[in-house]
């Protein structure tokens, strides 16, 4: 068969040429919590790495990613030595913006390659589809507003989760598939959010008999136990060895966060503020008390510190047990049918409850959602339809970070260039379902995406226009609301397509 | 499998326009199985069903990305007191037209970047320079603004340029390349790739947007004077043309080909004198137009007794040109100040006075230069030298255009003879290169303009340019966004330094197409190691031009060659030469 054109590489080219541009664009501080990175892993014995705290940017990530930035390091060095000092605070020389930003172009290269794996492992009648898919991917916005612009590392790690999702799809791979993600674990711990899908997943398909679920394949699950052991191993062992663990733990999960991030991701305790800020015009007349502490609380609906004023208070605790619950259902159908099409069901669906119910949610976590989605989006038109609006949803939610006027064209242009034409072309790929289609759902999600359009106006310059520097909180809260409905809406579809398909 | 399968379900969307051109692209299908380089590919699967309203959104979303981002880079003079560059000249117009009285505006401290463009240059940046004000006064404030370096003011500078090039170049190119390729036969889906090729030059972006000018604006009109030609709206062509003239001067190298096509269309092919006399009617009228409010508004402030030049007190100078004027116009006659007003315009705009070129520049006289001193020579000789040799480059192919003034013949009639003027005329800078390179680029959208022969030569041209302007962009800390949207172009159209297949590509005998390839490569290598060697050896002492020098030197040899060999294509095109011989090729 003839390769359908545009090839992965040709885009992946193209968008390279197109981030080089990006260079001298806006930074975030995450570009000097990198570089602090760099600095730290460096000049720095093992054994200090997670005790450091020259720079407020400590080292929060697991040992894996501190390996990379280490052996980036080496490189960075040669480029400009002042950059890998750990006093060296704030520091961005050309040199350094160049090689951190190039680092993050030439590592992406994974996720171009796991693509490939993706297409190839598609079976002959849906390789186009995959292609079109794997190019939503490859030329994401997500991706360029936070790697290439906001600054982060994403790419590769999701390169690193998309190989293990393909590998899990043939028998014979299953186990790399696992220790694969076992690796992408101590990369990034956020991927934590997906393990139960996994879990299930390898327990069902690897470790027990296709038959039955009492046969177990104990030969597997010892390949699999040591596997993962040495690479936990890996990872975590110096450190061990050492007994910094608590600390280490202590750097990777900071409880002390509050609910809702910075800016509020478009999940459901966004809908649960906007509910509470409604109700409390209401209270008085309903009888509700109202909490005045919370009330005078100037940052409201700004910063992490939400209280809410007539709605219960929401703890960690409440959190976390919605979110496994939410797990939990689509992972019973999981391991009842262990296909490749649940699993990437089940794991899209991990993410969703996690981001959705979960403590201290960032929106950029959207793309632990997206991307897993993307792979099974054009099984039907079923699965477009909730596919569509949560990619409007979920990359109309990321403009917020980016939010210095030289880079909005880019975020936004670029944005609906991404959407006017892969809601175009997935349109043209997905075929056809043979269960008929929600009706109200499908023109639900028509009038959705309709209404982004007047929103982004309104939030991004009308708002200026209209009311100045006053009531600032307010297209943010129209954005997260918005947004919110649209990723909780795509996530009922969802849940209903997984359900009855 | 290029075709999308026909899907199971029915499309929501009846494909109406698939039904009138489907037979072209199908044709198309067979001939041509594989895209022959990546902007075909990326293209590919716009190839059927999906019409020009869906795809030109998209593309034109693309081109302006790319062009945004690269103007986050730097802009020619960025930091650099005292004078600044380009960015400055412009931004300073806006200040002074905004600010002052139309009659001073070619007067104003002439010394710190005076206005030295022709008016409608000067309207534009008071448009600018006022809806600038309304954001924030102190960006355009008189004086005080001077060499200012507020980002947000270069947002908006940036801004100005991608909404003027989409207000002007950016139709006029689209409506030009779907007129030429209609023209030509060339079914639309090619003309879209051409339409790409020709909005993603680099040498465009890299000055327009990265360096920082205007050149879009003028380019833009003359395209639209020649998609004009191409409907047979004469008049249309000669409004237009002015209008280019009238922003930039520079629009006079192609004064001639306009001249000699227009001329052509009244006499050779039928003598027709009253399209004639409308053609120089018009063309009278609109320069008229074009000085009205500047003639208009020195007249009122007179009126008002604001004066042209407040530090004469009152007295009357001599006139900088033509003094001779003065004996048979009284000053004291009440036309007089829009005399003197235009008088000095000219004078601004056509500054006989400075040198032969300009810096380093790829052209004749300077890789003369490096071989005999011109400096030794008397002006009045290298000007009259200079003439010569322009007019001897530009009548060849103008002459011919006259005796046959063919649609097909237009592109590369005025890319000859913008080549002749910028190799041969006076006073050329290196960024006047985009006027040969802009109708030359045209080509694409022409008869198997994307095919083998054309595309490598447009592409030679082009990559040949953007490398004539790297001491220009070196020079402001631009080496990334050259190396990005040079590579990017090439790349896109199967070029070298990626592919070296575009000369292989079309029923040319091998003879041609070795020759073609090994003169093209000859020079790509040249480019290369330039590049090497301008990076890691210091030049010796006492030559620190040296690089720079050799640059111009190849430059200008290359340049030559493309002069030659859109003569040369100008008389096939015009059967003066037989045309190619028609033998079996890929693409029709």
């Amino acid at each position: 068969m003839a390769e359908s054109f545009p090839t992965l590489t040709q885009c992946a080219l193209v968008a390279a040429a197109f981030k080089v541009l990006l260079f001298p664009a806006y930074k975030s501080t995450d570009f000097e919590v990198h570089r602090n990175w760099l600095a730290i892993t460096n000049s720095l014995p093992l054994s200090e790495w997670y005790y450091e705290k020259t720079s407020e940017w400590t080292l929060d990530y697991p040992p894996f990613f501190a390996y990379f930035e280490w052996l980036l390091a080496h490189v960075a060095r040669l480029v400009d030595p002042a950059m890998v000092r750990v006093y060296n605070l704030g520091y961005d020389s050309w040199e350094t913006v160049y090689f951190q930003r190039f680092s993050v172009i030439i590592t992406e290269l994974l996720l171009v390659y796991a693509l490939q794996m993706f297409i190839d492992s598609s079976p002959l009648q849906s390789k186009r589809a995959a292609q079109v898919a794997a190019l939503s991917v490859v030329l994401s916005p997500g991706l360029l507003i936070i790697d290439h612009i906001h600054f982060q590392y994403n790419g590769f790690m999701y390169g690193i989760l998309v190989a293990s999702l393909v590998l899990a799809r043939c028998k014979s791979t299953l186990l790399q598939s696992g220790l694969i993600f076992g690796a992408l674990l101590c990369f990034k711990h956020i991927y934590l959010y997906l393990a139960p899908a996994y879990f299930v997943f390898l327990l069902r398909a690897y470790c027990l008999s296709a038959r039955s679920i009492f046969q177990i394949k104990f030969l597997n699950c010892v390949k699999l136990g040591l596997g993962l052991a040495g690479i936990f191993g890996a990872a975590f062992g110096p450190f061990a060895l050492m007994e910094q663990i608590p600390q280490l733990l202590s750097r990777l999960f900071p409880f002390s966060r509050g609910l809702c991030h910075a800016y509020w991701a478009p999940n459901v305790w966004a809908l649960y503020s906007l509910a509470d800020r409604v109700l409390i015009h209401f209270a008085p007349k309903l009888g509700l008390p109202l909490k005045t502490e919370a009330l005078n609380s100037v940052t409201r609906g700004l910063v992490g510190d939400t209280a809410f004023a007539v709605l219960p208070e929401i703890t960690p605790r409440i959190c976390f047990a919605l979110t496994l619950f939410f797990q939990v259902l689509p992972l019973i159908k999981l391991f009842k049918r262990p296909t490749w099409e649940n699993f990437i069901g089940a794991v899209t669906l991990c993410g969703y409850a996690s981001f959705l119910f979960g403590w201290h949610v960032h929106e950029k976590a959207i793309l632990l959602v997206i991307i897993p989605f993307s792979l099974i989006a054009l099984r039907d038109r079923r699965h477009l339809s909730a596919f569509r609006p949560l990619i409007v949803a979920g990359h109309v939610s990321l403009f917020p970070l980016i939010f210095t006027p030289a880079e909005f064209p880019i975020k936004t242009i670029y944005t609906v260039f991404w959407l006017v034409l892969f809601l175009m072309s997935l349109d043209r790929m997905a075929p056809a379902s043979n269960k008929p289609r929600v009706f109200l759902l499908d023109r639900f999600s028509t009038l959705y995406i309709a209404v982004s359009i007047p929103l982004i106006a309104y939030a991004s310059l009308f708002h200026q226009i209209i009311f100045g520097n006053r009531l600032e909180f307010l297209p943010l809260m129209f954005t997260s609301s918005y947004t919110a409905i649209g990723v909780v809406g795509s996530w009922v579809g969802y849940m209903v397509v997984y359900y009855t398909c | 499998m290029p075709a999308p399968s026909p899907a199971p379900h029915k499309p929501r969307r009846k494909a109406n326009k698939a039904e009138n051109d489907g037979d072209k692209p199908r044709k198309f299908d067979a001939l041509v199985r594989t895209p022959a380089f990546p902007l075909a590919a990326f293209m590919w699967p716009a190839r059927t069903s999906l019409s020009q309203w869906e795809v030109l959104p998209l593309v034109l979303m693309v081109v302006g990305l790319f062009r945004w981002a690269a103007g986050l880079w730097g802009y020619s003079g960025f930091q650099r007191p005292p004078l600044f560059g380009d960015y400055e000249a412009q931004r300073h117009w806006m200040e002074i037209t905004a600010n002052l009285p139309i009659s001073q505006w070619y007067f104003h401290d002439l010394e710190w970047w005076g206005l030295d463009y022709p008016p409608l240059t000067a309207y534009h940046s008071w448009a600018l320079g006022k809806i600038g004000s309304l954001i924030n006064p102190e960006w355009f404030a008189l004086m005080s603004s001077r060499g200012s370096h507020d980002p947000m003011l270069k947002i908006f500078m940036r801004a100005t340029v991608i909404a003027s090039e989409y207000l002007i170049f950016v139709p006029a190119a689209t409506v030009f390349v779907r007129r030429f390729s209609r023209l030509n036969g060339v079914n639309t889906w090619t003309s879209n790739l051409a339409l790409v090729a020709i909005l993603m030059q680099p040498s465009l972006i890299l000055i327009d947007h990265v360096h920082f000018q205007y050149n879009t604006v003028m380019l833009g009109f003359v395209v639209a004077s020649m998609s004009s030609m191409l409907a047979e709206r004469y008049k249309w062509a000669a409004v237009f043309f002015v209008a280019a003239l009238g922003f930039k001067q520079m629009a006079l190298y192609y004064a001639f080909s306009v001249f000699s096509y227009l001329l052509g269309r009244c006499i050779t092919t039928g003598i027709n004198p009253s399209r004639l006399f409308g053609i120089a009617l018009v063309t009278l009228i609109s320069f008229g137009v074009l000085v009205l409010p500047l003639a208009l508004g020195v007249l009122y402030d007179k009126h008002r007794g604001i004066e042209a030049r407040p530090e004469l007190n009152g007295a009357t100078a001599p006139l900088p040109i033509f003094p001779f004027i003065v004996n048979y116009i009284d000053p004291q006659n009440f036309y007089y100040p829009i005399v003197e007003q235009l008088v000095q315009m000219v004078h601004r705009v056509f500054p006989f006075s400075r040198g032969l070129f300009e810096d380093k520049v790829a052209n004749f006289w300077c890789a003369l230069n490096t071989v005999i001193k011109l400096r030794n020579f008397p002006v009045e000789l290298l000007q009259k030298a200079a003439l010569g040799a322009t007019l001897l480059s530009i009548i060849p192919p103008n002459l011919i255009l006259f005796l046959r003034p063919r649609k097909s013949a237009l592109p590369v009639a005025f890319a000859a003879t913008a080549w002749g003027f910028f190799l041969f005329s006076w006073q050329v800078h290196e960024k006047s290169v985009l006027l040969p390179l802009m109708p030359m680029t045209l080509l694409l959208a022409g008869k198997q303009g994307m095919s083998g022969e054309v595309r490598a030569w447009v592409g030679f041209a082009n990559l040949l340019g953007a490398w004539t302007m790297f001491p220009l962009l070196h020079r402001v800390d631009l080496r990334v966004p050259y190396a990005a949207l040079t590579l990017l172009w090439a790349y896109l159209l199967g070029l070298p330094p990626t592919s070296w297949s575009a000369p292989f590509q079309e029923g040319q005998s091998g003879v041609v197409q070795w020759g073609t390839a090994l003169l093209q490569s000859t020079f790509y290598v040249i480019m290369a190691a330039w590049h090497v060697v301008e990076a890691f050896v210091v030049p010796p002492p006492g030559k620190p031009d040296l690089w720079v020098v050799a640059n111009v030197g190849v430059g200008a040899a290359g340049f030559s060659i493309c002069y030659l060999w859109c003569l040369w294509r100008l008389l096939r095109e015009t059967e003066f030469l037989p045309s190619a011989p028609k033998t079996k090729s890929k693409t029709q």
